[in-house]
């Protein structure tokens, strides 16, 4: 598949840097983003996986601005590169000034978990599609109508001219999303993020979107930030993974390598804990011990480490680990690689 | 939708009729009728009124005969020659006396309704946007007293503080020079220059519950994915937030109208005593006390009629703001 290599064009689109963002509740501050680095290539496809709560959903919507309070983010920066020299540092910019609302929707599209209730019942598909359009292309009504009617069918929706004056109401769970994704992409945005596209959908249209979106790529050539839990679609659909625990990235590597040498033991045991077709001799699945820890009160030393089967006992729990370099594309962040690599 | 306010409207005639009639035999309930309050008036004032006089009175009238007789004479008269019947205290045509005060009623009415509306959206808008700001406080605060304080009473204590302080008599619609006099630009500004206390005084309650109400459905929408979507679009804040979540939370505002409406003018009877307006209120409790059955009777159909007819308008316009009712 194309789409899954990505040394025809390794420059970097986004570079996340020591993102935090934090949740300051009455409880106490939830760290729900704590620290995370990653790049994401141009034109390629990025897995973000985890469990729920690891933060891989608030990291997407940061990107954007999109935290509403009490969430705010901290600290790091999220450097996009729009082409040459042209570098903006989205978390710098103020929640409502001009030039994050031009990276919105613009240089960046977003499509969300629930294509139910992501678009709104009280105007027409036509209207949030052109709306879109308007705001970030110099470009007439009828113009715009043009193009939201083409990308309508650029998606594989029929009679898109109908479904252009049609509610949201009026079509299907999966019309819906096909409606998201057009309108995601009517401004041409370098970047695709795509958190949990398709958890709501049922199967059979879940694989209909994904496929959509890979055709898209080829087409439209934007890179794509996939959020899920479900390592199958990553398999399915990325070239690159980041696998985050706790608001913290753990490993990071090429799809490959992340399913067939995976180094932290979280990866691992999150990839022991997927049920595989004709591997049922195997036996029983192995899930991941334990649960997802309160997130007021995080482990010390490794995050992982009450979950951990390869604890080093003495270490884990009062060191916190950086990350190792395995390779120039492969990082790792757990003490038994520190330990060898110094 | 023209099949819908089609539909509707030929609904509305017989709830029009049904209500008439439930109307006139309320009214009809009390023992005795207007006769006997009038010859109680005047042999309490030691005047006799021969038998005779009473007789023809009840024949003039049609009083002796059984309600429905009553009933029916009276609306063959409405539909066929729009005579509403003789008022027996003012001992004019009823009609002659209640337009005026119609119009008046549903001026100050729907300028009510319209002052509630405007204030309560951007008060409710503002502060549900900025939820446990101080601002947010002082609306709830005032809200709240505005809920709990009797209009009448604002009324009075206005009046009180007006004449106090100003020696100003905010009481009727129109100052002494124009009360009686014919149709100027003058007596307009006059109007309108004490249109308002009734108003606001009206206004106060409808627009604390407004406000709340508005304040808690915008809460609700807020954080709904279709606003997280719009933001993500590049939709600037403002327009985001008056096109997509206040939209919605429009709804139970306009579908409010339909007993606003009513309560306003029922409502506004002691105020309109209080304040002097010439509005339907004080007649309607005058005729309702004498028994003068055809204008108490004639004003509240016009009210009801007029009631309905706001409901319905409170339903096209719920069908036109939200699609989902439109296409169910």
């Amino acid at each position: 598949m194309s789409n899954k290599t990505h040394g025809a064009s390794t420059d970097i689109l986004l570079d996340i840097r020591g993102l935090k963002t934090y949740f300051h509740l009455d409880e106490g501050t939830v760290r729900a983003v704590d620290g995370v680095d990653f790049t994401v290539p141009r034109g390629t496809t990025i897995g973000i996986v985890g469990e729920s709560g690891c933060g891989k959903s608030v990291t997407a919507f940061s990107i954007l601005q999109l935290v509403e309070k009490p969430g705010r983010i901290e600290e790091g920066s999220i450097v996009l590169n729009t082409g040459g020299q042209n570098r903006v540092d989205i978390a710098a910019l103020d929640h409502d000034s001009e030039e994050l609302r031009q990276i919105r929707g613009k240089d960046i599209g977003m499509i969300f978990q629930e294509p139910m209730t992501s678009l709104s019942m009280m105007y027409t598909v036509g209207f949030q599609m052109t709306e879109a359009i308007r705001l970030h292309m110099d470009v007439e009504k009828d113009e715009a109508r043009d193009r939201a009617i083409e990308m309508l069918q650029a998606v594989g929706i029929p009679r898109p001219e109908q479904r252009f004056d049609a509610y949201p109401f009026e079509l299907s769970g999966g019309m819906r999303q096909r409606v998201m994704i057009a309108m995601a992409l009517s401004c041409d945005p370098m970047l695709l993020i795509a958190d949990e596209p398709t958890t709501a959908l049922d199967v059979t249209t879940q694989a209909q979107i994904l496929e959509l979106m890979q055709q898209l790529q080829e087409e439209f050539g934007m890179a794509i930030m996939l959020i899920t839990h479900d390592l199958g679609v990553v398999a399915e659909m990325c070239s690159e993974v980041v696998v985050m625990y706790l608001g913290e990235v753990v490993e990071q590597a090429d799809v490959d390598t992340i399913f067939h040498n995976p180094q932290h033991p979280y990866t691992q045991a999150l990839l022991e804990s997927i049920p595989r077709l004709g591997h049922s001799h195997e036996g029983r699945l192995n899930p991941i011990l334990g649960s997802v820890p309160d997130p007021y009160h995080r482990p010390s030393g490794c995050p992982f480490h009450p979950r951990c089967t390869q604890i080093i006992t003495g270490r884990c729990e009062t060191v916190h680990p950086d990350i190792s370099r395995l390779d120039p594309r492969h990082t790792v962040r757990c003490l038994l690689h520190e330990e060898s690599h110094g | 939708m023209i099949q819908y306010i089609l539909h509707r409207v030929l609904l509305m005639i017989p709830t029009v009729f049904g209500i008439s009639i439930l109307c006139f035999g309320i009214i009809q309930l009390p023992p005795g009728d207007f006769l006997t309050f009038y010859v109680a008036e005047l042999s309490a004032q030691g005047e006799s009124v021969p038998e005779a006089q009473i007789a023809q009175l009840e024949r003039q009238y049609g009083l002796g005969r059984p309600w429905y007789v009553q009933y029916f004479l009276w609306m063959k008269n409405i539909i066929t020659k729009g005579d509403f019947g003789r008022s027996f205290t003012w001992n004019k045509p009823v009609s002659d006396l209640i337009w005026d005060r119609i119009a008046f009623t549903m001026l100050i009415t729907l300028l009510t309704v319209v002052f509630v509306w405007i204030v309560a959206l951007f008060i409710g808008k503002y502060a549900a946007t900025h939820q446990y700001s101080l601002g947010d406080y002082i609306a709830t605060f005032f809200g709240f007293i505005g809920l709990a304080v009797p209009n009448f009473l604002l009324a009075l204590l206005l009046l009180y503080y007006s004449l106090k302080l100003f020696g100003l008599s905010p009481a009727g619609l129109f100052s002494p020079e124009y009360q009686d006099a014919p149709w100027s630009v003058g007596k307009w500004i006059d109007l309108l220059a004490h249109l308002w206390i009734p108003i606001v005084i009206l206004g106060t309650a409808g627009t604390a519950g407004a406000i709340r109400i508005l304040r808690a459905n915008l809460l609700d929408e807020l954080h709904k994915p279709y606003v997280i979507t719009a933001r993500a679009k590049g939709v600037p804040e403002r327009t985001l937030i008056w096109r997509y979540p206040v939209r919605v939370a429009l709804n139970p505002f306009i579908s409010t109208v339909g007993w606003t409406l009513p309560e306003l003018v029922s409502g506004s009877i002691i105020v309109s005593v209080v304040l002097n307006l010439p509005t339907t209120g004080p007649l309607l409790l005058g005729a309702l006390l004498q028994q003068d059955m055809f204008l108490a009777g004639s004003f509240i159909l016009l009210v009801s009629i007029l009631t309905v007819i706001g409901t319905l308008i409170s339903d096209v316009l719920l069908a036109w703001l939200d699609p989902r009712i439109r296409f169910s």
